[in-house]
């Protein structure tokens, strides 16, 4: 919770911070009656637009309402992000949720961190999209709110900022992936996926590392299981790669027995399993239940055990029951 | 529309490649919408916030952006944190900014430097951030690496100045 939240009093003509929403001025306290109840609602206009929110007086402090910060508050915020000692995490689901902690409730350093954490990150590599939106919006907030403390334009709040993120004549550094691994160093490959989620430069290479493995597993299992056990043996190793490529190699190597997965291959996928629930009464299901689809595997059900149909009607349960 | 304003003397050829630039840089007609006069009493090196608030003779309609350009020197400005060296200075979200191409030789020699600039000043009218690209002409300014850039916006910057400029259409 943001500092001093507690002792909050506002009145009209206070500026207020209202989270992730930017900088906005009371404009009204009024009692309200709402559904019978008596409510004190208090009315804030953003400056930057002049959107108008009402909030009941006692939700204020749980919203994460707060004051705009002072000039000692801005001064300490400009020796945090002069600082070095941030290092960004790189496991983007531990760092989404971090920076949305911190964007809601972490004050103008929540901010700040927001802000310096991605900057760091982007030093590394190129920021996915919704990180550079996050940023966006993160250094937006934080530039209005500075200018607010700072009674300056927005645009020398943001260059007062900028100064001390890049330093006049100096390129920023350019981070190795050593330098943000912890003792662990598994961290990294996590980092790899989720970056990947954000566009980022790699993304043709992992699902190639993803998919084929999955494809051939399941290749490997269907032939396994309807040919000998030679051929999985002979092709372990390179079977994901062929196979990966042009799936269509595989009824040339085998001759007779591919006959199998081609009917079952033919017909859509609901087919095999009635066939295998029941094998010998499909025929007469068929005729009855041409006409509508869904009836087949319900009339074969009914067929059987006619008597029970009229008895059973009211709880379907009955027919697995009997089965 | 951006309106192109000059408060001393330009190669018109230069100003219309110029025009041109920033039209493709934003999708928005730009014009030398001819000169106006220092506010008196102004001396160099020119107060860029002041500049903008006093010059007179800047006619133009509500949407539209306003840069004004010259080949006199802007004040640094001496900020909380430090002092920020400006070649240009122009007011967030609102229609006016200044340009300055005194750092750079010519307008012709030095077209590229002083079009990233222009790009950067009129980004900031329509609501842009500084940037964390380099190649980006909204990254800040007084980086060594800025002036060796093209006069582009990387893929956020632009979709999102498009997005802005959408708006003040409609």
């Amino acid at each position: 919770m943001p500092e001093g939240s507690a002792a909050l009093q506002l009145q009209v003509g206070d500026r207020v911070v209202y989270p992730n929403q930017g900088v906005c001025r009371v404009a009204a306290i009024d009692v309200k009656e709402v559904a019978g109840q008596k409510l004190t609602f208090v009315t804030m206009r953003r400056e930057e637009d002049g959107a108008v929110v009402m909030v009941p007086e006692g939700k204020i402090i749980s919203i994460g309402v707060r004051k705009v910060a002072s000039v000692a508050d801005v001064e300490e915020i400009y020796a945090f992000l002069r600082s070095d000692s941030d290092k960004a995490d790189l496991d983007w689901k531990q760092r989404a949720r971090t920076n949305l902690d911190r964007m809601t409730q972490g004050g103008i350093l929540g901010l700040a961190e927001v802000v310096k954490g991605l900057q760091v990150l982007s030093e590394l590599r190129p920021l996915p999209t919704k990180e550079r939106e996050l940023y966006d919006n993160a250094r937006h907030l934080l530039v209005s709110e500075v200018a607010a403390a700072l009674g300056t334009a927005e645009a020398n709040a943001e260059d007062s900022i900028d100064i001390v993120l890049f330093p006049p004549g100096r390129e920023r550094p350019k981070r190795t992936a050593a330098e943000f691994a912890r003792p662990g160093g598994e961290e990294d490959d996590m980092d790899l996926d989720g970056d990947l989620m954000g566009l980022e430069g790699g993304e043709l290479d992992l699902p190639s590392d993803e998919e084929p493995p999955a494809e051939p597993e399941e290749e490997s299992s269907e032939e396994g299981s309807e040919e000998e056990g030679e051929a999985s043996e002979e092709g372990s190793d390179d079977a994901p790669k062929k196979r990966g490529r042009p799936p269509k190699a595989k009824p040339a190597d085998e001759g007779g027995e591919p006959a199998a997965p081609k009917k079952r291959g033919r017909p859509p996928k609901p087919k095999p399993e009635v066939t295998a629930d029941s094998a010998a009464e499909p025929a007469a299901p068929k005729k009855r239940g041409r006409p509508p689809k869904a009836k087949p595997p319900e009339g074969a059900e009914p067929a059987e055990p006619a008597a029970p149909k009229k008895r059973g009607r009211p709880p379907k349960a009955k027919p697995p029951e009997g089965e | 529309m951006i309106r192109v304003v000059t408060l001393d003397p330009f190669d018109d050829k230069q100003l219309a490649k110029f025009n041109r630039t920033l039209y493709t840089a934003f999708g928005v007609g730009s014009e030398h919408s001819g000169a106006a006069e220092l506010p008196a009493g102004m001396s160099e090196p020119l107060d860029a916030e002041k500049l903008l608030d006093e010059v007179k003779g800047v006619r133009a309609y509500k949407d539209d952006k306003v840069l004004l350009l010259t080949s006199r020197k802007l004040k640094d400005r001496e900020l909380l944190s430090g002092k920020a060296p400006t070649t240009g200075f122009a007011r967030y979200g609102k229609d006016r900014a200044v340009l300055t191409i005194a750092p750079f030789k010519d307008l012709e020699k030095d077209f590229k430097p002083i079009a990233r600039h222009a790009l950067h000043q009129l980004g900031t009218l329509w609501e842009l951030h500084h940037c964390l690209d380099p190649r980006c002409s909204m990254y800040p300014p007084w980086t060594p690496s800025f002036n060796q850039g093209d006069h582009i916006f990387c893929t956020f910057c632009r979709e999102k100045s498009e997005q802005k400029i959408r708006l003040a259409k409609s």
